[in-house]
C-alpha cells in the first residue's frame, strides 16, 4: 500500500535553529498516529511542512504530492486544525458552512449539521460571539464533515470541557475513522488519546526518538512495580527509567524477558504518558 | 469558477460595512440634503416664488442646453461616491492579505483547497469589480430617488418634469459612462492595487505605514538627488503619481468650458485638457504605453504579493 505520508531527511530550519532535523517517516493509510513531544520539539514545524504551510528541505510526499508546491490540490484530500480558535471572527456560522461547501467538494452539510446539533451553536452565531470551546466545536464540526484521506489535528481539544472531549474522541473513532483514513494527532493530553491510537511517534529536538505501533509498544515495553528491597535487583536489568511512587519503585523496561521480572513485583503495560517521560528523560540521562 | 465565486462572496461578507453600508449612507446623505434644501426654500419662501422662477427660466432654455447640463449634473454628482469608493478600495486592499494573518484565521483559509493565486484573484475582483458595481448601483438608485423627488417638486409648481428633463436627458448614457469609467479606472490603478496587496501581504503591522513610507522616502530622495544633480525639480515619484491620478479615466470634475459642456476625466492640472468623458478617450488611456508600463509594474507587485502569501504561514 502506498503510504499517506512519506518523508526522507525532512528538515526545517529557521535561520540557524533547526526545528526538524532529518526525519524519516512513513505513515500507511488506516492509522491513527499520535505525534507526541515536549514543547518546542518540532511537532508543529513538522505538521506545517506536511500541510503545505511551510517550506522544507529534504523529501516529503503527502498523498503523492509535494505539499509546499501543491497545497491547494492536496487540501482536497487533507483537512486540518492547526491551531485553536483560528476561525475568522467576523464570520457567521452559516457563512463558514457555505464557503466550505462551495470550495470543498468532499464537504457534507448534513454531517456538519449533525455535529453542530450536539452543541449550542446556531447558524446565525458570529464566531466572535462564541466561547473558545464553542469555536473549537465549530471547527471540529466543519473539519469532520469533510471526506478526507488525511485528518491532521494539532491540539484539537484545547479549551473543550471533558464531556465534549470524550464525545469528540468517541465520534472520531466510531463515526469518522475507517480503513481508508489516516488521522495524525498532536496533543498534550496523552491519556485521552492513547486508547484510540494505532501508532506512536515521539519527537524530541527535531528528531524522532520512538516510532512504533501500539501492539509493538505493548509487546516491547513493560513496567515493573517493586518493593524497595527488590529495587537493586530490578535496577541491574537496565531499565529505561525509574521513578518512585508511594514507597514503591517503578521501572520501565524495553525488550526484557517477562519471566525475569515476574518474581520481582507486579508487571503492567506502561501508559503512553509514562513511556513518553521514560523515553524523553531516559534519553537525556 | 465556483471556488472563485465563493471566495468573492467571502470578501463581501467580511467587508459588508465598507462595500454596502458606505454607499447606502452616501445615498441617504444625498437624499437628505435634497430634502433639507427643499424645506429650507419652502421655509423662507412660502409661495415658492424663486423656485418657480428658476424652473421657468430653465424651461425657457433650449433643449440642447438642458441635455448637456443635465448630463453634467448627473455625472458630476457622482464625485462624492467616486472619492469614497477610492478610499474604500484603498483600505480594503490594504487589509486584504493582512487581517487574516493578524487573527491567524489564514490557517483556516489555507486548509481549504483554494490556491493562493485564486485567493489574490478574489481580492482583486472584489476591489476592481464588486466594489465599483455596488457603488455604481447605489448611485443609480440614489439618482432615481432624487429624480422622483425633483419631479414632484416641479409638478407642485405646475410645470411638467417630462418636457423639462426626461424627454431631453438620457440617464442611461450618464450611468453607463460612469460605470465604464469606474471599471476603466480600476484597470488604470492596477499598479496601485498591486502595491497595496504587496504591502498587505508583507506588513508585520500597521500596513498603512508600510504603504506610504517607502514611496515618500523614495520620492524625497529622488527630489534631493535630482536637485543635487541639476538644480531643477523635474521628475519625481510624486510627479509620476500626480500625473497618474491626473490621467486616470475617472470622473472627478465636471466643468463648463468655452460655453460648452465639458466633463473632465481626472484633475486637469497638467495643462492638457483632453480628458473629456468619451469612450474614445477612455480607450486611449487604457491602450497607452503608460498603461502598459503600469501593467508591468502591477504584475511585479502582484507576483511578490503571491510569493509573500505563499510563505505567510512560515513562522
Amino acid at each position: 500500500m502506498t503510504p499517506i505520508i512519506s518523508a526522507r531527511g525532512l528538515t526545517k530550519r529557521y535561520g540557524r535553529a533547526t526545528a526538524v532535523d532529518h526525519i524519516d517517516l512513513e505513515i500507511p493509510p488506516g492509522r491513527i498516529v499520535g505525534l507526541i513531544g515536549p514543547n518546542g520539539a518540532g511537532k508543529t514545524s513538522a505538521l506545517k511542512a506536511i500541510l503545505g504551510l511551510a517550506t522544507f528541505d529534504g523529501e516529503l510526499s503527502v498523498l503523492g504530492k509535494n505539499p509546499s508546491r501543491d497545497r491547494a490540490s492536496l487540501m482536497e484530500d487533507v483537512c486540518f486544525i492547526a491551531d485553536v480558535a483560528v476561525l475568522p471572527r467576523w464570520a457567521r456560522v452559516w457563512q463558514l458552512i457555505d464557503v466550505t461547501e462551495q470550495i470543498h467538494a468532499g464537504f457534507s452539510r448534513a454531517t456538519c449539521m449533525e455535529y453542530l446539533e450536539q452543541t449550542k451553536i446556531t447558524l446565525d452565531h458570529k464566531v466572535k460571539q462564541l466561547s473558545k470551546g464553542m469555536v473549537a466545536q465549530l471547527h471540529l464540526a466543519l473539519v469532520m464533515a469533510i471526506d478526507a484521506k488525511l485528518l491532521v489535528l494539532d491540539e484539537p481539544t484545547l479549551g473543550l470541557d471533558i464531556l465534549y472531549r470524550k464525545q469528540f474522541y468517541s465520534s472520531l473513532l466510531n463515526d469518522y475513522f475507517d480503513e481508508q483514513r489516516t488521522i495524525l494527532i498532536t496533543t498534550h493530553q496523552v491519556e485521552e488519546v492513547e486508547h484510540i491510537l494505532t501508532d506512536l511517534i515521539f519527537i524530541q529536538d527535531g528528531k524522532i526518538v520512538l516510532e512504533s505501533s501500539m501492539e509493538e509498544v505493548e509487546q516491547r515495553y513493560l513496567e515493573l512495580m517493586v518493593r524497595p528491597e527488590h529495587a537493586e535487583q530490578a535496577r541491574s536489568l537496565q531499565p529505561l527509567y525509574e521513578r518512585e511512587l508511594f514507597g514503591r519503585h517503578i521501572f520501565l523496561y524495553d525488550s526484557v524477558d517477562r519471566e525475569k521480572l515476574a518474581g520481582l513485583g507486579e508487571i503492567h503495560t506502561p501508559s503512553v504518558a509514562d513511556l513518553f517521560v521514560a523515553t524523553i528523560k531516559g534519553g537525556q540521562s | 469558477m465556483k471556488r472563485l465565486i465563493a471566495l468573492v462572496r467571502r470578501e463581501y461578507w467580511e467587508n459588508k460595512g465598507a462595500l454596502r453600508t458606505t454607499p447606502l449612507v452616501i445615498g441617504a446623505i444625498y437624499v437628505a440634503f435634497l430634502l433639507m434644501s427643499i424645506f429650507t426654500t419652502a421655509h423662507f419662501d412660502n409661495e415658492m416664488y424663486t423656485f418657480k422662477e428658476a424652473i421657468r427660466l430653465l424651461a425657457s432654455q433650449p433643449a440642447e442646453f438642458r441635455a448637456t447640463h443635465g448630463y453634467e449634473v448627473m455625472l458630476g454628482s457622482s464625485l462624492f461616491f467616486t472619492v469614497v469608493l477610492a478610499f474604500v478600495v484603498f483600505f480594503y486592499l490594504l487589509g486584504a492579505l493582512y487581517d487574516d494573518r493578524k487573527d491567524r484565521s489564514i490557517l483556516f483559509w489555507k486548509s481549504l483547497p483554494a490556491s493562493d493565486t485564486l485567493t489574490i484573484a478574489s481580492k482583486l475582483i472584489t476591489a476592481m469589480v464588486v466594489a465599483p458595481l455596488i457603488f455604481w448601483a447605489v448611485f443609480v438608485l440614489t439618482q432615481i430617488v432624487m429624480a422622483l423627488i425633483a419631479s414632484l417638486m416641479v409638478m407642485s409648481v405646475g410645470e411638467n418634469p417630462w418636457t423639462l428633463f426626461f424627454s431631453v436627458i438620457n440617464p442611461f448614457k450618464a450611468w453607463a459612462m460612469l460605470l465604464v469609467s469606474y471599471l476603466a479606472a480600476a484597470i488604470w490603478f492596477l499598479p496601485l492595487h498591486g502595491w497595496l496587496l504587496l504591502v498587505s501581504a508583507f506588513a508585520p503591522r500597521i500596513p498603512l505605514l508600510f504603504a506610504l513610507l517607502p514611496p515618500v522616502i523614495f520620492a524625497i530622495l529622488q527630489i534631493w538627488i535630482t536637485f543635487l544633480k541639476t538644480f531643477t525639480l523635474n521628475t519625481s515619484l510624486f510627479g509620476l503619481i500626480g500625473d497618474w491620478v491626473a490621467n486616470s479615466p475617472a470622473i472627478l470634475t465636471a466643468e463648463v468650458h468655452d460655453g460648452e459642456g465639458m466633463l473632465a476625466l481626472g484633475v486637469p492640472f497638467t495643462g492638457e485638457f483632453d480628458h473629456a468623458v468619451t469612450l474614445a478617450n477612455i480607450l486611449d488611456r487604457l491602450f497607452s504605453t503608460q498603461m502598459l508600463a503600469g501593467l508591468v509594474v502591477a504584475a511585479v507587485f502582484l507576483a511578490v504579493a503571491l510569493w509573500l502569501r505563499h510563505r505567510a504561514t512560515e513562522s
